[in-house]
């Protein structure tokens, strides 16, 4: 009775990063390009059947489902060596196979139309499995497909499965350069609505920090997608090691996440990963202890999430919960020494309206991959600072619709239909009042926010000066 | 005066040169020339000034007489030539030797004349007339005989210048005699005779054993001087001694095998045997010595091998010292056996007197020598050969399962001193691992590292090959054979029956180290033990084990830890939940039972039960927030309610969660508490103690220690009995939150669905009532009939909901303010790091002063 988890992968990037992430899983637990387990692969105390299930001739198949409108990712990977790892049935390219033209619009309207086959292959998935946990869902936020469609798959799941959980591994778009999507920030926002109001869990995976931190900290000139998308699977295979890997405490997915995410909104999460290294790159090799390992993690320059905050605001952010998930082998003792230490220094801000405390969990590291270091780490933490992101997809979007620009694309479809656009005003209410939501946790008054104006709140109107629209904030 | 002395000395010279020189059977012719140049060269001898090299002192003399003679073994011949002595220089006054000392060099270098016979020139060619082939005595004794027989009629003796049978001495010696006599009814011969019996224990003619008296006493009607009567009692103490040992050895060997005497008592005996044989020995010469007269008191100085009282006071002198230690020795051994006995021999043997500590010594090494067979043969073939019980260590029957620590013991009245307490233990532990070995673990290998050892000990491991006084060749033996047969022990356990497997699995499950296996365990039979007890299975829970464990991780495990796995209902009461009464057990098996004893298990209980309710509690908490699917709730919009309600249901909520936040950080954080601080350093600190571990006693305490550490920082310890208190009522109190959540986040989902289903409010309107009345504890529920009844019951509910969230977060804070004031009280240091955790970001500290 494993806690099954159901991967969907939607659209060019949800893709290819699933693809990064199966790789590095079979690598843990020994499993070959083909799905059988390798013959060196016998130690056990680790738990393949999370992820993988097994065919009738022993093979192991991810819990996986390709999802995509156009079809060059898709058989980029069934012409890849992990070809016969996936089963074939999970596979859906959309038959025109146009793909959504970076048009969110397009993605969720023909996520309607295609429901029925996806929520056949979900279901089918579902029953497969004992007691399903939830849901993954790799998507990024600015195209047409993994948006679009994960919008709508999404709200589909919360609806059909809402005693489940899910989780998604959000890809925020670069904001350093200028993107050949120029309707990014419609898209990002409209998803954002639904990463919201949708979702149990929002990893963000930023782009624009994923390059940063390549440039900065892994001296690549110019990082690829294949690298950063490394990254990704690095991050995405941490964060479930605690499931892959069962120990004391934290072996489902909702035992993880009920702990970072105590007020339900704020369910954003940030990600920071020490030591990094890229494929066929000779990194220096650090001396890594637990306590460098907690320290980095804490580190700006090691989070995977682009901090927009100007200094005086920095300052005021604070974390909301953290958990720090270190692999390798550790001596316990030096948990505590480490905490002590960081509580010593103050290195981290920690909300006032409750209690926190770093978390920590161990895990074991796979004795099939090899690592020069010895310990790494993975920060999963929510953090106030990442409303600054969300300020900046909210200014991004003014500017556009200010001009009212590429707003045709979308009117094309019967969500906009007859020029109603009240889907983007709502969307950004909602967004603003979850940026409100993040504020109102840096103070230690977060218990009485939204409440402390009765008048106010009667009247039913939100100020124009940004503050809680009552009606969203419930 | 002066001539006729000088005359009167040549006269003597040339008589004694003639009586020298000519052959005994001619007579002597005078003026011959031979006769003539013999006499010319005496006196020439004699007024020459020569003088010997050593000084002139009669006392120094005699004792180095009597010094070589003692060296030389004649401890008799010493004795006789000091008794001469001491007569000869005690003679003063006329008649008496002037020129002692000259007398006894004289003798002497005519004694060492004689020993050097054969690389001298033969002095009897000179001087034939003195016999030097008197092999009987010594030289001195045989002059002085010659002196002391003057009355014998010898007129012609050099020595007869001294003779003067007008002394007046010698009448009032005689005198003295008579009156002695007449004093006397029994003659001094009489009664020595009757103190030699008696110190056989036999009872003479006038010397009786006296029980009234309790010792030998000249007989009251015979009339003897007080000061006789006193020497006789004392020299017959020798007698009352020699009864009392004799008694005491006959006693033991008479009643053997029947009576407990014991192979050590038997010992004993044997060796008092011996001493009083040479105690007979004793007794044989001077039984012989007491046959001759004693001469009267002034014929003393001429008397050789007598006895008398006096004299047989001087032969006892030793021998008493001897029985009277035996006599002691027996008297504190009559009680006594086995190594109590050696024990008690050995206290005597401190004694500076090195005759005594010799003695006890020489009895101690006869005594000791069984006992040191039986330690031989314990420790290294774990046979406890010990018949009649007189080793310090006593084994019992017992259950294989105690045998270790209950099946033998130290019987410290057993032990003698001489073996110290920590050799001791060393012994019993050896041989203990022997029989753990050989009963428990059904090993044969232990008697390879028993051969090995005794190989390495050497020579003193034959049979009987020990003795008294090799204390350290004892520790080397029982070193070697307890290093070897220790760390056999210690790989047939940890191999063999995998000591460290089994640990790491009862961690894993009775200490819910397997995550996994806990979470399915607690998902399938949370639902059975929410029902009273009596009613739960045991049988139906196997079964749920039995699933848990093949859903799980746990299913990779060896089957032989699985199979041991049991689930163990504990004797419940009437309203027990199953909750209270499930538990899982871990079935150790012999030999591993021996760590795992049923008080060491009823702790894991314990352990069990309290990290059970932990993960509980907080399995509790995230079903709680699951429930809450806190997106479901707040993403639904609530366009329909009235902003009053809408506000009620955010703030509720918001209530709700933090008070969730609040109770999922402390459970959360003991959790890392109890992971870090508790179990995995408690174990890492056992895998280390584990590693060094030298035996099974050392195993033993690690494990001990392990088991006691987390009991302690578990707060399951008696000093933190109040906290515990505490924390059980917090646990509580978070059960009780979880069903108000539920009933929350219920009525909200129900409000939900009547806000969607008020526009068409026919929909589903029997289902909603079914679900309605199931909750019939609810005050009122919301049918339909209208928006305003709706928003009146939403309020109302959510009022209810609210007022009740406060009670339990107003409990909730006191509390955790009552845990947390409570917890730096408490001694153990490890509960600071729990503080340390649950208070990170000083969120209580800094709460607490503003109360």
């Amino acid at each position: 009775m494993p806690r099954e988890i159901i991967t969907l992968q939607v659209g060019q990037c949800g893709n290819q990063i699933g693809m990064e992430f199966w790789k590095q899983l079979c690598l843990e637990h020994g499993i070959s390009k083909d799905g059988i387990l390798e013959d060196f692969a016998t130690q056990g105390g680790d738990r393949k059947d999370v992820f993988f299930y097994q065919a009738d001739d022993q093979h192991y198949i991810p819990r996986a489902l390709l999802i995509d409108l156009e079809p060059r990712v898709i058989n980029g990977i069934q012409n890849s060596e992990y070809r016969n790892l996936y089963n074939h049935e999970n596979i859906f390219v959309s038959d025109h196979g146009g793909g959504a033209g970076n048009n969110w619009a397009s993605g969720y309207d023909q996520g309607k139309g295609v429901e029925e086959a996806i929520m056949d292959m979900i279901d089918r998935e579902a029953d497969g499995s004992d007691s399903l946990e939830g849901f993954v869902l790799c998507h990024s936020i600015a195209g047409g497909t993994g948006s679009g469609m994960g919008s709508y798959l999404l709200e589909t799941l919360n609806d059909r499965y809402s005693k489940k959980l899910v989780q998604t591994y959000s890809v925020f778009p670069n904001q350093m350069e200028t993107s050949d999507v120029v309707v990014q920030p419609y898209n990002s926002l409209l998803t954002l609505k639904r990463l919201t109001l949708n979702a149990d869990c929002v990893v963000v995976l930023d782009n624009t920090a994923l390059n940063r931190i390549a440039v900065e900290r892994l001296h690549l000139t110019n990082p690829t997608f294949a690298q950063t998308n490394s990254l990704v699977s690095t991050v995405m295979s941490a964060s479930t090691t605690t499931l892959r890997y069962p120990g004391y405490m934290n072996n489902d997915l909702v035992g993880l996440l009920a702990s970072l995410i105590p007020t339900p909104r704020c369910h954003f999460l940030m990600t920071g990963y020490t030591p990094l290294t890229v494929e066929r790159q000779a990194n220096v090799i650090r001396k890594t202890t637990v306590l460098d390992v907690m320290r980095r993690l804490l580190q700006t320059k090691n989070i995977m999430v682009s901090s927009y905050a100007r200094t005086k605001e920095a300052s005021q952010a604070k974390y909301i919960s953290i958990l720090n998930i270190i692999q390798g082998e550790v001596d316990p003792t030096q948990v505590h020494e480490s905490l002590q230490r960081i509580r010593e220094r103050k290195l981290v801000n920690f909300i006032e309206w409750g209690p926190a405390s770093i978390q920590v969990a161990l895990s074991r590291k796979s004795p099939y991959v090899q690592t020069a270091h010895r310990v790494s780490g993975l920060m999963l933490a929510s953090h106030t600072s990442i409303r600054h992101l969300f300020s900046k997809c909210l200014s991004q979007y003014s500017l556009l619709r200010k001009k009212q620009a590429f707003l045709d694309n979308y009117r094309k479809f019967p969500m906009f239909a007859e020029n109603d656009l009240s889907e983007f005003d709502e969307s950004r209410d909602i967004l603003e009042s979850l940026v409100d939501e993040y504020k109102a946790c840096e103070s230690p008054d977060y218990i009485k926010w939204g409440m402390e104006d009765p008048d106010h709140i009667l009247t039913g109107e939100g100020s124009a000066a940004g503050t809680v629209d009552p009606k969203l904030a419930v | 005066m002066e001539e006729e002395d000088q005359q009167k000395v040549a006269d003597l010279v040339k008589e004694l040169v003639i009586r020298l020189v000519s052959p005994e059977s001619h007579p002597p012719i005078p003026n011959s020339s031979d006769l003539q140049s013999s006499l010319r060269y005496a006196i020439r001898l004699l007024s020459s000034r020569l003088t010997p090299s050593v000084a002139p002192d009669a006392a120094a003399i005699a004792e180095s007489t009597k010094r070589r003679l003692a060296t030389e073994g004649k401890s008799s011949q010493a004795l006789t030539f000091a008794d001469l002595y001491t007569k000869f220089a005690s003679k003063t006054g006329p008649g008496s030797v002037n020129n002692k000392w000259a007398v006894l060099y004289l003798l002497k270098i005519i004694s060492e004349d004689r020993k050097n016979v054969n690389s001298q020139l033969d002095s009897s060619v000179l001087l034939p007339n003195l016999d030097f082939n008197d092999a009987e005595l010594g030289n001195e004794s045989r002059v002085l005989g010659v002196r002391g027989n003057k009355d014998k009629g010898w007129s012609n003796g050099v020595l007869l210048v001294s003779k003067d049978p007008e002394n007046l001495r010698e009448i009032a010696f005689r005198e003295f005699v008579n009156l002695v006599k007449e004093e006397n009814e029994v003659s001094e011969e009489a009664l020595v005779r009757d103190v030699l019996y008696a110190c056989q224990g036999i009872d003479g003619n006038y010397v009786k054993f006296d029980t009234n008296a309790d010792g030998y006493v000249l007989s009251e009607l015979i009339k003897v001087p007080r000061a006789t009567r006193i020497m006789v009692r004392k020299l017959c103490e020798l007698g009352w001694l020699f009864r009392k040992v004799k008694g005491y050895i006959s006693e033991s060997m008479d009643g053997f095998p029947s009576e407990d005497v014991g192979t050590i008592g038997q010992a004993f005996c044997a060796a008092l045997q011996d001493e009083l044989s040479d105690y007979y020995k004793l007794l044989a010469v001077l039984e012989a010595q007491a046959m001759n007269p004693i001469p009267l008191v002034s014929e003393t100085a001429s008397s050789g091998n007598y006895l008398s009282m006096r004299r047989l006071s001087v032969w006892f002198a030793e021998p008493m010292v001897k029985m009277r230690l035996m006599a002691v020795l027996v008297d504190k051994c009559r009680v006594l056996r086995g190594g109590a006995m050696a024990g008690a021999i050995h206290m005597h043997a401190q004694h500076g007197d090195p005759l005594v500590h010799e003695f006890m010594g020489r009895l101690l090494r006869r005594v000791c020598s069984p006992l040191f067979e039986m330690v031989r043969s314990w420790v290294l073939e774990g046979e406890l050969e010990d018949v009649f019980a007189e080793f310090f260590i006593v084994g019992q029957p017992v259950k294989a399962e105690s045998l270790w620590r209950e099946g033998y013991m130290l019987h410290a009245g057993m032990l003698p001193s001489f073996i110290s307490q920590s050799l001791a233990q060393r012994i019993l532990r050896t041989g203990k691992s022997i029989n753990f070995l050989r009963v428990c673990c059904e090993d044969r290998g232990w008697a390879d590292a028993a051969t090995e050892a005794a190989a390495a000990a050497g020579t003193t491991t034959r049979r009987w090959g020990l003795g008294y006084g090799e204390t350290d060749a004892l520790e080397l033996l029982v070193d070697g054979a307890a290093k070897r047969v220790d760390k056999h022990l210690l790989n047939v356990i940890y191999n063999q029956y995998k000591f460290k497997e089994h640990c790491l699995a009862i961690k894993r499950y009775l200490l819910l180290g397997q995550g996994d296996f806990v979470q399915y365990l607690m998902d399938i039979v949370g639902p059975e033990l929410s029902e009273p007890a009596n009613t739960i299975s045991s049988f139906q829970l196997a079964g749920l084990l039995e699933t848990a464990i093949r859903s799980s991780n746990a299913q990779y495990d060896d089957r032989d830890i699985l199979d041991r796995l049991k689930v163990k209902m504990m004797p419940h009461e009437t309203g027990d939940r199953g909750w209270d009464v499930f538990s899982l057990e871990y079935d150790a098996r012999v030999p591993l039972d021996t760590v795992f004893t049923e008080s060491v298990m009823t702790k894991y209980l314990r352990i069990f039960n309290f990290l059970w309710k932990l993960r509980r509690v907080e399995h509790a908490l995230i079903g709680a927030w699951k429930t809450m699917k806190p997106n479901c709730i707040t993403s639904r919009s609530f366009m329909k309610l009235q902003n009053a309600v809408k506000l009620q249901l955010l703030s509720t909520l918001r209530r709700c969660q933090v008070l969730w936040d609040e109770m999922n950080h402390f459970v959360s954080n003991f959790q890392y508490y109890i992971m870090f601080e508790v179990l995995e350093v408690s174990w890492s600190n056992f895998l280390n103690e584990m590693e060094v571990a030298k035996d099974l006693d050392d195993l033993l305490a690690a494990h001990e220690k392990y088991l006691h550490s987390i009991v302690e920082k578990s707060l399951l310890g008696e000093r933190s009995q109040t906290l515990y208190n505490s924390l059980f009522a917090l646990f509580d109190l978070i059960l009780k939150f979880r069903s108000h959540a539920d009933r929350l986040s219920e009525g909200i989902n129900e409000l939900q669905a009547r806000t969607m289903e008020s526009s068409v409010p026919s929909r589903d309107k029997s289902k909603t009532k079914k679900r309605v009345n199931d909750k019939s504890s609810e005050p009122g529920s919301w049918i339909s009939d209208g928006r305003k009844a709706l928003t009146q019951r939403a309020g109302e509910f959510l009022r209810n909901m609210g007022q009740d969230l406060d009670a339990v977060a107003k409990e909730y804070s006191s509390l955790l303010e009552d845990f947390i004031s409570k917890l730096p009280m408490q001694q153990h240091v490890d509960l600071k790091f729990l503080l340390f955790r649950l208070d990170f970001t000083e969120f209580y500290s800094q709460l607490r002063p503003s109360k």
